[in-house]
């Protein structure tokens, strides 16, 4: 009838050859000896404790005849995926990553509470991890997480820009940023166009910083909303003025954290506010134009807190902890005490990791490879998460990036956007 | 007689029947359920009746998601049937390097969306996008979008478009394939003009495959998602937002899965809504044939 | 009537033209941003002209091999989904078209109007349910849900196509004494080939590209591509666009493969349509 060739393969044999295959992969790799720890974390986590003959776990491993297994995701898929998997009868999940702004009451009663396990097989001079992250892990009294790593928000400026620009310094004050982020809205020498400042919108963390800059904050760490009116008000006219003068990009609204790095990296911004961490992705000479060009320095307070208040940058810190519904506790509590331990963290912050021990910071072989470690300790011992968690809080953040959006187009007077936050957030706020 | 019937067809429609029940009909039932609850992740779900479709309706966020929704799917949708029609006729009438066309064509619907939005938020940058460079270059209108809702709602729109115009075009070029030859022989021997031809042979008989295309597009758009979050997450200030966002944010974002599921089933009315009419003309004209 | 055809060739050149640079003009700059070198790729002014290499390729090879693994998942539940899909929408549309009734016009409405459900929402439930029968981190599942998806629009359209295969081929068979599976598979199937290579197209591209529901159901063994470039536009230690585009130009060539060999099929089912013995 026709010349067309036929399939050869009939809609039964396919199905059940699938279905076979389907079968033996699922079976699969779990016929290997020995025991798994699965663990739930980004990728970042997965790449800091080495791999080869860097491996930072080689010796535990061993120690346990055991395999760590990771199941990695970007941080809020990551998160999610965790709260599911806690959430089931039963989870192939020993350790899990959190992040510090995510367990409220609820959440905090999916993990086990850490405190017997530490009296029973303490960590390594426990004390010596930084006390605030450990008081950001602790829910209704019960510690439920193990602080693992750190990502400090700093300011970063291109040197070559500024100097460009005339500028020899980079900023001490909030109002000298302002100032030099003018300055640097030009066309710069190689035929950009520059803007003095970008950020992302849609994170809180930015108009935050900018609010506590002049003493206040959205909310207070006792769960106080706005607990200093004008503070938010100036923090949100700066960036209003700034955008309206065109040292915010005119994409503000629509702009990624991403973005932020892009930018800096081309040289079309002077200025960005970003975890320490980048440091060596903006100055990478394989994806940046400026390597080595592009230094940080502690986000700067407004003059008038100067010496009076000091400035708190937003930190957000990781957290080991084990699902109540994990199979294998004690090796998910054997994996975190060794990760924990001084060698481990030192290890992965010469990785790259933001270290949560005190200690690995006066460490010689870490100031010499990482140059922003001396500022990222100073700033670390003022900083603070963006917001408490509470049960609404994603709410309440993006309501207040909503009226910060508003302010800052230009869409509506600062002080009703002030106003408008005040009255939406309150009724989500815990009683 | 009809048992006997029904028992020989049962096993062919089982399969089809079987999947939908077990994926997608019994878990929307719990689904029901859940939203006349309050339930998030750590909490066991608590009764509330209504509330949560209440306070979904009287959110004038979500009318303005509704609203935006609404226009970008008759526009878009509609844009696209009638250039995916266009290009069928014109592949049809013969063209050289048909093949490679084709490819090319399709191409689009192969790039996954967030590759895509990528690659279009780049090419738009206001300030250093080729595109918007090229635009200024002839004195042509730029579009503002990361500032400007409409401008922001018509980039959209654009990149919906591209990313599945390839589907509207597969349905509507395969059913024009399938209209055998001898009856435009027999239009051209009548007489008719190619105007004629398309009146009184093709649409007509493209008619089903049109329909089938605008119904199922239609679905799949009052869904759009990825164009909008990754293009600009609903924003500024929530002004470019769509019901899939609004969705997603409760599920996802708040983790406030009751007034998710409550949402999902207000999308639902909408969608059928706004589907009527074409779910109608399906079922008169040829979901139900008489033989 | 020269005059008509110059500009109608003209008009059609023009249409080509236009078509081309709308959609392979995205699709040709990610394909030449994998090959700049990685400060170039968003360059202001942009940058035409660059030295190609395949540094990012290789890179990609290097330190994202989770990539390739999820390619062959990403194929293997593709390949599945679809032969399921087409499968099971050929034999229900098969049914739909040769025969009516109530219930029948009532069932297939069902089939389109259920789809309107999100497939968000199907999540809540469906994961633990997943769990509990064991089918998480397995490639079944995906393609049960995948083949799911597109049952709806391929029985539909089966119909569509094969109501337009005239019913003296199915008596004919029959009197030749084959069953109602036969007569699918070797006298109908064969002529409804264009329906089946469009069904095949949308499941194929839809469960190559899929994230949502992969994320959700799959963790390490099943894990498909569209998640591993998901991570690498992770939001911790920044994305290497250089390796991003090349990832994502990897991941377009197999799709744009079938789409070029099923040109073939799609122009063979025209010529046995039109030559209905």
């Amino acid at each position: 009838m026709s010349n067309k060739p036929e399939t050869k393969l009939t809609r039964r044999a396919f199905v059940a050859g699938s279905a076979g295959v389907a079968a033996t992969l699922a079976v699969g790799s779990t016929l290997a000896a020995g025991k798994t720890l699965n663990v739930l974390s980004h990728k970042v986590h997965q790449t800091v404790l080495g791999s080869g003959d860097g491996d930072l776990m080689a010796a535990w491993r061993k120690a346990n005849d055991a395999e760590i297994a990771f199941t990695t995701f970007d941080s809020n898929p990551l998160q999610d995926r965790l709260f599911r998997e806690s959430s089931l009868k039963e989870t192939e999940y020993g350790v899990g990553y959190l992040i510090d702004n995510r367990p409220t009451s609820q959440i905090a009663a999916l993990f086990e509470p850490l405190g017997p396990y530490q009296d029973k097989d303490a960590i390594e001079d426990f004390a010596d991890i930084a006390p605030g992250l450990v008081q950001g892990m602790t829910v209704d009294g019960k510690l439920i997480g193990i602080p693992v790593r750190h990502a400090t928000q700093g300011l970063f400026y291109n040197e070559a820009l500024l100097e460009e620009a005339g500028i020899s310094a980079p900023p001490a004050t909030l109002e000298e940023l302002i100032e030099q982020a003018k300055k640097t809205t030009f066309t710069s020498k190689a035929g950009t166009p520059v803007t003095g400042l970008v950020l992302a919108s849609d994170l809180a963390v930015f108009p935050v910083m900018f609010a506590r800059a002049y003493g206040g904050d959205f909310i207070s760490p006792d769960l106080k909303l706005v607990p200093n009116r004008e503070a938010l008000e100036q923090g949100l006219a700066a960036l209003r003025a700034m955008f309206e003068a065109g040292s915010l990009p005119r994409s503000y609204a629509t702009t990624k954290n991403d973005d932020q790095v892009t930018w800096l990296q081309q040289g079309r911004a002077a200025f960005t506010v970003l975890p320490f961490a980048r440091g060596a992705q903006l100055n990478n000479p394989e994806q940046s134009k400026f390597p080595g060009k592009i230094k940080a320095v502690e986000f700067p307070g407004s003059a008038a807190i100067k010496g009076k208040v000091p400035m708190a940058s937003v930190v957000e810190a990781w957290a080991m902890a084990i699902p109540k519904n994990a199979r294998d506790k004690a090796l998910a509590w054997s994996f975190i005490r060794e990760v924990s331990s001084k060698r481990v963290t030192l290890g992965m912050a010469i990785n790259g990791n933001g270290p949560v021990r005190v200690s690995s910071y006066a460490d010689a072989g870490l100031k010499a490879k990482n140059p922003l470690a001396a500022v990222e300790a100073k700033v670390l011992a003022t900083a603070r998460g963006a917001f408490p968690p509470f049960p609404e809080a994603a709410r309440a953040q993006a309501t207040f990036l909503e009226e910060v959006q508003l302010a800052v187009l230009g869409r509506k007077p600062v002080k009703e956007a002030v106003s408008a936050i005040i009255e939406r957030v309150k009724p989500m706020m815990p009683a | 007689m009809q048992l006997q019937r029904t028992a020989r067809i049962l096993p062919l429609l089982a399969p089809v029947h079987l999947l939908i029940l077990s994926v997608i009909v019994l878990p929307s039932l719990y689904v029901i359920w859940l939203s006349l609850n309050r339930s998030s992740f750590g909490q066991v779900p608590s009764f509330v009746g209504l509330q949560n479709y209440v306070r979904v309706l009287a959110d004038p966020a979500f009318h303005g998601a509704l609203m935006n929704t609404v226009v970008l799917v008759i526009v878009a949708v509609h844009l696209e049937l009638a250039l995916g029609l266009g290009m069928a006729l014109l592949f049809a009438s013969g063209l050289p390097f048909r093949r490679l066309l084709l490819v090319a064509v399709l191409a689009p619907y192969a790039v996954s969306e967030v590759t895509a939005v990528v690659m279009w938020r780049f090419l738009f940058d206001p300030d250093a996008g080729p595109i918007t460079l090229a635009l200024k270059a002839f004195s042509l209108p730029t579009l503002d979008w990361s500032f400007e809702p409409s401008h922001a709602m018509v980039l959209i729109g654009l990149l919906t478009i591209w990313l599945h115009l390839p589907f509207t075009f597969i349905i509507v070029y395969a059913a024009r394939l399938a209209i055998p030859g001898e009856l435009y022989e027999a239009a051209r021997i009548d007489g008719a003009t190619r105007w004629q031809a398309f009146r009184r042979v093709t649409l007509p008989l493209l008619g089903p495959a049109m329909l089938i295309a605008l119904l199922f597009r239609y679905i799949f758009a009052f869904r759009l998602f990825s164009e909008a979050w990754l293009l600009t997450k609903g924003g500024p200030a929530r002004s470019t937002e769509v019901v899939a966002i609004y969705l997603y944010q409760e599920a996802f974002s708040f983790n406030a899965f009751g007034s998710a599921a409550a949402t999902a089933w207000i999308m639902v009315a909408a969608s059928l809504l706004l589907a009527a009419g074409y779910v109608l003309l399906l079922r008169r004209g040829g979901l139900s044939h008489a033989h | 009537m020269r005059t008509e055809r110059f500009f109608f060739g003209a008009g059609k050149a023009l249409a080509v033209a236009a078509i081309l640079l709308w959609s392979l003009f995205p699709i040709l700059f990610i394909a030449a941003s994998s090959l700049k070198p990685g400060q170039d790729i968003f360059a202001v002014p942009p940058k035409w002209l660059f030295a190609p290499s395949f540094k990012h390729y290789a890179e990609l090879w290097r330190s994202w091999g989770a990539f390739f693994d999820g390619l062959l998942n990403s194929l293997l539940i593709t390949a599945g989904a679809t032969v399921l899909a087409i499968a099971a929408s050929a034999c229900a549309g098969y049914v739909y078209s040769r025969n009516s009734g109530r219930w029948l016009d009532a069932s297939i409405t069902g089939l389109i109007v259920v789809r309107l459900i999100p497939p968000i929402v199907v999540t809540l439930p469906l994961f633990p349910i997943v769990n509990a029968l064991g089918l998480n981190d397995t490639h079944l599942v995906l393609i049960l849900l995948y083949a799911t998806f597109f049952v709806s629009l391929g029985t539909v359209l089966m119909r569509t196509f094969m109501d337009q295969i005239p019913r003296e081929l199915d008596e004919a068979a029959a009197i030749d004494g084959a069953s109602r599976l036969t007569i699918l598979r070797k006298v109908i199937a064969p002529l409804a080939m264009p329906g089946v290579l469009a069904v095949a197209v949308f499941v194929i591209v839809f469960s190559w590209n899929e994230f949502l529901f992969a994320f959700i159901f799959t963790a390490t063994k099943a894990k498909t591509a569209p998640l591993v470039i998901s991570e690498m536009i992770g939001s911790i230690d920044g994305v290497d666009w250089g390796i991003l585009f090349a990832a994502a130009t990897v991941q377009l060539v197999p799709v744009l493969l079938f789409v070029v060999v099923m040109n073939r099929y799609l122009v063979a089912g025209l010529t046995a349509g039109s030559t209905k013995g």
